[in-house]
């Protein structure tokens, strides 16, 4: 499906083509630490048709668990993340940060990765006191 | 409790002391697209307790909430984590509402309420149905 994306400030705009069946939580300590929250959730997008539209995000490469170096892209205005992607040239997806996607309404996860390090309190959520505002 | 805070890449260090029965999810647009996922966690600490030890945080200054209050939405600049979120402007803060994610202690920071669930990912209810691998993709 086709989809459009923006940082929260608005400076960052992208497109892509991206297959809904492969939207997935990612529960590593990475991302737990690089969202600030619980999980990430991810849709890889082909280079192919990965379109930056606006901005110039910031890098910062990160090294995984495999020893394997990893793009890290986030907005130097609002710090929203925007996506990840191995150095260099592709072939190769970036892994978008679905959050950031106009279409999230339509994204559901298919996949949780890492989830031994996920947050035991994900399991229970429903339990977790709920309020439609504030 | 006193929590202790890194960014990913260890520029920016901070400490405070937290009450862990005030942990919330936030489930509103503005946390969704700040955070690229389905929501934040959130733990405030008070102004008094909140203590830089490394770092300078940037600062990006929120206008879009519903109540019209600006709000600055601090990050790292070297890689992107969030890092809190308090009120605008100089001098000392009555508070800061520190992301979870980023703390040593957020395996024991359980979240007690869940706020502006009108826009919640409805996938985060009946998440036990998707499938799951310990480690990355295979």
């Amino acid at each position: 499906m086709k989809i459009n994306g923006t940082c929260h400030c608005g400076y960052i705009t992208y497109k892509g083509e991206i297959d809904p069946e492969k939207v997935a939580l990612c529960h590593c300590t990475d991302c737990q630490t690089l969202s600030g929250t619980a999980f990430r959730v991810i849709a890889p997008v082909p280079d192919t048709s990965f379109k930056m539209l606006g901005g110039e995000p910031t890098i910062y490469i990160k090294t995984g668990e495999s020893g394997n170096r990893r793009e890290q892209a986030f907005c130097p205005r609002c710090g929203a993340p925007i996506y990840s992607t191995p150095p260099g040239a592709g072939p190769k997806n970036y892994n978008l940060r679905a959050g950031t996607i106009r279409q999230r309404n339509q994204l559901v996860p298919k996949n949780e990765i890492w989830a031994r390090s996920k947050q035991a309190w994900i399991n229970d959520i429903t339990s977790i006191h709920s309020l439609e505002k504030q | 409790m006193k929590i202790h805070a890194s960014c990913h890449c260890g520029y920016i260090k901070f400490e405070g002391e937290a009450d862990p029965e005030k942990v919330t999810v936030c489930h509103c647009t503005d946390c969704q697209t700040s955070t690229g996922t389905a929501f934040r966690t959130n733990v405030p600490i008070p102004g008094p307790s909140f203590k830089l030890v490394s770092g300078e945080p940037a600062t990006y200054i929120k206008t879009t909430a519903e109540s019209g209050n600006p709000r600055a939405q601090t990050f790292c600049p070297k890689c992107g984590t969030p890092l809190y979120s308090t009120n605008p402007g100089d001098g000392p803060k009555p508070s800061y509402m520190v992301r979870v994610g980023i703390l040593r202690e957020r395996d024991q920071l359980t979240p007690k309420v869940q706020i502006w669930t009108r826009s919640s990912r409805p996938w985060v209810n009946s998440l036990e149905a998707v499938r799951k691998t310990e480690k990355g993709l295979t």
